[in-house]
């Protein structure tokens, strides 16, 4: 897919997006406001900014806890809004957003694969071209089921794209304590599934890649998997220290990261240096965005605790 | 009216619904002929192997791709060979199926069957034998349909393809040559409705799956000794009809609870403990259950001291009557 200067702009907005939400939730959390988890995004936006921003409307997404869904979501058109709203508990619970084909989460690390093959299953029999866009951890792969996914994927051809970050860390144990080799994208060939290993600190990459994956899928062609590196700039989640196995992460490493491996300085260096964007429009990004989320926490704030008592909660976990 | 078997009512509810609704699917392993215990006859020749399809050895991708599938509006029946299977779909149906609305916020709902085959006195051993009614009754969000007969066997499948929910449907393989009749034409056993399968007054027996057989023999015994039981079925343990339950004990006065699953935590400890709190002051004794022995299943001539037998049905009868 060839980007058009429009996308670019489109794409880096996205990824500005997905980092201030972020910040905002890891202020909120610390001051009580985030109800649950937060498992900061922080540093792999490039990720799901590049895969999402140009799915179809009909296509499916599966995240997991990295990122709490901000750089899926914010890409899939998710409002500040609503989601500051919902991570705050004003407005329904839990982490889905039907309405965005992001049909919910199942509460354990690697549960959403054989999930995801199911949906992927509708859109298979559906005839649209719809595809799921699975995204995953590097943690995720330990988990049986994304062996047993992959296997159902590939012997019922469906159009799954799986979409893994690897930050190198599994929650707090190192990734290459585990897996025996570099790439993980050597998983799925013994699956019989076309795989890429590209940057996942670059945004066009990601892009490329995902949307040649995504169009295999749409023509029938089936599943296919795309490891992105990248780095996990924060802990784990919040509150709790940056283990590393017996030890800590080595901040000064994250101090490089950030300095030299942000997607978000890349790309502005990228767009920059292509007159695609100037120092004048990302200033005005940066502050249409903070005025975006200053706007949907005032928003929020003025909605009510929901204190309704609801009448038989045991009878509302059925439908008719 | 005309006989048929358990295994023929499957098949035929399986045949309905799928000719009915496009949507409905059955996967599984083996579907096509080797498993289903003969439920599955001819449904990959009528409907094609797109609709009746076969899956590798993985219980889990079974149960959960079908979650997923209902995600997207589509209706699977997950076979299970055996139900102890279902725990290697573990994750996939205690804490998929059964908490994907909740967990998500009350937007979705799971529309799928897992059909799994129950039961013991076949001296398969541990983990051939189970009936895991206990388990999915102690999982709020799963309804669960243990049919007894023929009729309620394609009756309460009919309607569990049809539910919205997830829905485990639990098939006895000792009831799998049983006749019976099974009405012509449309024939949609409600879930959540118990059945009286013996009007009796002296004892209500509440019994599951193939205990009412068990039960309908003993109460045939003991009618020649001039005890009458009331013998009935609640088809489904989720939604549970305590209601007729409570009719019943409140007009026979005493209750014995026989089910198959293991005894402690079980499903005869639950019923029982809802009689107390709803009909305590009508009971003229305790409560006795009759179930599993609390430990896993042996396999050879062991299995018989550990499973619910004739004996200890009328047994715990003529305890609760006093006789004993």
């Amino acid at each position: 897919m060839t980007l058009t200067s429009e996308q670019k702009i489109k794409l880096y907005t996205n990824l500005v997006r997905c980092r201030k939400a972020d910040e905002f939730f890891v202020e909120g959390f610390a001051a009580g406001k985030v109800l649950a988890f937060w498992h900061s995004g922080q540093g792999q936006e490039a990720i799901g900014v590049g895969a999402v921003t140009f799915l179809r409307e009909d296509d499916y997404i599966f995240f997991t806890h990295r990122g709490e869904g901000v750089n899926e979501l914010i890409p899939r058109g998710l409002s500040m809004k609503k989601y500051i709203a919902r991570i705050f508990g004003k407005e329904g619970s839990g982490p889905a957003f039907p309405e965005l084909g992001m049909m919910g989460m199942a509460g354990t690390v690697g549960g959403l694969f054989t999930i995801g093959a199911g949906l992927a299953f509708t859109a298979k029999q559906n005839g649209k071209g719809q595809v799921v866009m699975q995204c995953l951890g590097d943690g995720d792969t330990g988990h049986g089921t994304f062996h047993t996914a992959l296997l159902m994927s590939r012997y019922w051809n469906l159009p799954t794209v799986f979409l893994c970050s690897n930050n190198a860390m599994a929650m707090w144990v190192p990734t290459n304590m585990i897996y025996p080799r570099e790439n993980l994208a050597d998983l799925v060939y013994g699956y019989d599934i076309p795989s890429a290993v590209v940057d996942g600190q670059d945004v066009e990459a990601v892009n490329y890649a995902s949307q040649a994956a995504v169009d295999r899928a749409r023509a029938g062609g089936g599943p296919s998997f795309i490891e992105c590196k990248t780095h996990r700039f924060r802990t784990h989640n919040e509150g709790m220290a940056d283990f590393c196995h017996t030890s800590y992460r080595d901040q000064s490493e994250i101090e490089n990261w950030k300095q030299n491996r942000d997607p978000i300085k890349l790309y502005q260096e990228k767009l920059k240096k292509e007159g695609v964007l100037t120092d004048t429009d990302i200033a005005r990004i940066n502050s249409e965005i903070a005025l975006e989320v200053k706007e949907a926490e005032e928003y929020v704030a003025g909605l009510p605790v929901p204190s309704e008592v609801p009448d038989n909660l045991e009878k509302a976990i059925y439908v008719d | 009216m005309r006989e048929i078997t358990y295994r023929q009512a499957i098949n035929e509810a399986l045949y309905e619904e799928m000719s009915r609704d496009n949507k409905v699917y059955l996967w599984g392993e083996d579907v096509c002929q080797g498993s289903g215990w003969g439920t599955h006859n001819s449904l990959a020749e009528e409907f094609g192997t797109e609709r009746v399809r076969e899956t590798a050895i993985h219980e889990d991708a079974i149960v959960g791709a079908a979650v997923g599938a209902g995600l997207g509006g589509y209706r699977i029946i997950a076979d299970i060979m055996f139900v102890d299977f279902l725990l290697c779909a573990g994750d996939e149906f205690f804490n998929q199926a059964a908490k994907w609305r909740v967990h998500n916020g009350f937007q979705s709902n799971i529309p799928i069957v897992i059909k799994a085959a129950i039961g013991g006195y076949a001296h398969s051993g541990a983990v051939h034998s189970q009936c895991f009614e206990g388990l999915a009754m102690h999982t709020p969000g799963v309804k669960i349909a243990l049919p007894a007969t023929p009729a309620d066997a394609k009756g309460l499948l009919k309607a569990a393809i049809r539910d919205n929910n997830p829905v485990l449907y639990l098939f006895h393989k000792k009831l799998l040559d049983a006749t019976g009749e099974v009405p012509e034409g449309e024939h949609v056993v409600p879930l959540g409705a118990a059945d009286i399968k013996r009007e009796g007054s002296d004892v209500t027996v509440v019994a599951t799956s193939f205990m009412v057989t068990k039960a309908l023999q003993v109460a045939d015994e003991l009618h020649e000794k001039g005890i009458s039981l009331e013998v009935i079925d609640p088809r489904t343990l989720e939604p549970f009809d305590i209601d007729t339950v409570i009719t019943s004990v409140k007009k026979t006065k005493r209750a014995v609870i026989v089910d198959e699953d293991v005894s402690r935590c079980g499903p005869a400890a639950e019923i029982a403990m809802q009689i107390m709190e709803r009909a305590h002051d009508c009971l003229a004794s305790p409560i006795k259950r009759v179930a599993a022995a609390n430990m896993p299943l042996p396999g050879g001539y062991l299995e018989q001291y550990a499973l619910p037998q004739n004996q200890d049905i009328s047994a715990a009868v003529e305890t609760v009557l006093g006789l004993k």
